[in-house]
């Protein structure tokens, strides 16, 4: 750069010597080429930077991949930020449109809780339990086949069958949240019932007739712990196939990054502190860029008090109460749905049987964090911390 | 080269620092003189507040629930709400372009629009 900037300088001198100069340009060129042209060179120099500073402000004011983000309250239950870098209002608006469309119907397929005209979902399927195969969209079959696979990766600690217990503590923390003095826990006899009914060898996909049927007629199907990660990753490859170059994706928390930003750099995720009361609103910031996904399981978002102590979302298979051991687990992985399902599974583990499983699979990191603030970490989590 | 080259030099790249220098302060100062909080209930704008003057609204929907946002000391903050999660109130108060608190049950949301570029892209939750 520096030459063209000379080649410059050289082609600009001749311009700035003024007639009586040329004059005696032959009798004193040595002289001139020492001082014009220094002083040329100098003013051309400046004028550059001068410019490319200039350029700078510019382009920033230009409409040339300008971020673009929207906000949707009405997708699986919970806030969704996307960014999009556009030419145009035209551009990202036909962006978030299609990325709109694509997550309304992944809502609506993995829903529990509403029926949908002319749609059958998840709680068709729950609905018709031990009653009668439910013929779905394939995109039902792959996200249970997913759920199916997650369960035996996590030795049962991620059970998309596992319904049966997983209402009851939605109704007591539903109740407790809205009536707070009289907020209580279920009884264990009624967990252990339930649990009788939570086999995921008995959801029988036929790939063939495109149907899910559960055998038993107590059980039903709940997806939260995978749902959102496995939508964005579907909504993800959907958009890449679409063109699309640079995306960040938050649903509820749950990030995953198509590209990086249009200057090159990656995206800097932050880590939500999970004690509220803290003046830091983050613990740690991680990079991520094409492909990548961090998600993060708490016990701060989604819980209810009894007596004082706090219950959260997120249930324990094997005990049905509500994990205590971490605040906080979150992970870095390649693939949404995996990412959500294994934050899922790490809460309900101990920091050894996770690091084990972590440093079992590839591009997969986790950062777990204890209630009293202590942070530990899989083999490579902290290369991906920024400063 | 000439004592008056010297000071030509000079004076040439003191005028382009200090024109550099005062387009980089405006342009830093029209982003954060700018920041406005943009409230939105179900999607539609509510109301615009300057993020550099210091407030208190309590914002009442119809159906008789309310969130109260505060702005102070160039942050935005909502410290009283009706809903019965109150992930709203627990969230920490906001100050950087686009960043949000959202309150689900009310469908309220508060954005900072036109403040200090964020150092981050995202959160987790």
């Amino acid at each position: 750069m520096f030459n063209a900037i000379l080649g410059f300088a050289c082609l600009a001198k001749p311009f700035l010597v003024d007639e009586k100069e040329t004059q005696v340009y032959n009798i004193t060129m040595e002289k001139f080429k020492s001082k014009k042209g220094l002083i040329a060179s100098i003013l051309v120099i400046v004028l550059f930077i001068f410019f490319v500073v200039e350029q700078g402000v510019i382009q920033t004011a230009d409409n040339t991949n300008a971020k673009y983000t929207a906000n949707f309250l009405d997708v699986f239950d919970t806030s969704t930020d996307i960014t999009v870098y556009a030419n145009s209002d035209e551009e990202a608006e036909r962006e978030f449109k299609i990325i709109k469309e694509k997550l309304d119907h992944y809502n609506k397929l993995f829903d529990i809780y509403n029926d949908y005209e002319g749609i059958n979902n998840l709680k068709t399927i729950n609905d018709n339990a031990g009653i009668s195969p439910v013929q779905v969209d394939s995109d039902i079959i792959e996200m249970l086949k997913f759920g199916k696979e997650m369960y035996e990766l996590t030795d049962g600690k991620v059970n998309i069958a596992m319904g049966s217990v997983l209402s009851i503590w939605h109704d007591y923390r539903e109740y407790g949240i809205n009536n707070p003095g009289d907020a209580s826990l279920p009884d264990l006899g009624e967990l252990n019932a339930a649990k009788e009914h939570t086999d995921i060898n008995d959801v029988i996909i036929d790939e063939k007739e495109s149907s899910v049927y559960l055998k038993d007629e107590k059980m039903s199907l709940d997806v939260g712990s995978i749902a959102k990660g496995y939508a964005v990753q579907q909504v993800l490859q959907f958009c890449k196939e679409q063109g699309m170059e640079n995306v960040l994706f938050s649903v509820g928390g749950n990030i995953a990054a198509i590209g990086k930003k249009p200057d090159g750099a990656n995206f800097k995720i932050a880590i939500q502190n999970p004690n509220l009361n803290s003046q830091e609103p983050y613990v740690r910031t991680v990079e991520i860029s094409d492909g990548q996904s961090v998600v993060s399981s708490g016990d701060y978002q989604r819980y209810y008090e009894v007596d004082g102590k706090k219950y959260c979302h997120i249930i324990n298979p094997d005990t049905l109460f509500p994990s205590d051991e971490f605040a906080q687990v979150s992970v870095l992985a390649s693939d949404s749905g995996l990412a959500d399902g294994l934050s899922t599974a790490l809460f309900n583990m101990s920091y050894e049987a996770g690091n084990a499983l972590i440093n079992n699979l590839e591009n997969t990191e986790a950062m777990w964090v204890y209630h009293d603030g202590t942070i530990v970490y899989s083999k490579h989590f902290e290369e991906n911390i920024v400063n | 080269m000439k004592k008056n080259d010297f000071i030509l030099i000079i004076i040439i790249l003191a005028i382009t620092g200090l024109v550099c220098c005062f387009s980089m302060i405006t342009r830093k100062n029209a982003t954060t003189e700018g920041a406005k909080v943009v409230v939105t209930i179900d999607g539609r704008e509510y109301g615009v507040y300057p993020l550099n003057e210091d407030m208190s609204e309590t914002i009442e929907l119809i159906d008789g629930t309310s969130n109260t946002l505060v702005i102070k000391d160039g942050y935005a903050d909502i410290t009283q709400a009706t809903c019965p999660d109150q992930i709203c109130v627990n969230h920490i108060h906001i100050h950087y372009d686009g960043e949000t608190i959202v309150c689900l049950p009310n469908k309220l949301v508060i954005e900072i629009v036109d403040g200090t570029e964020n150092e981050v892209d995202g959160v987790t939750h």
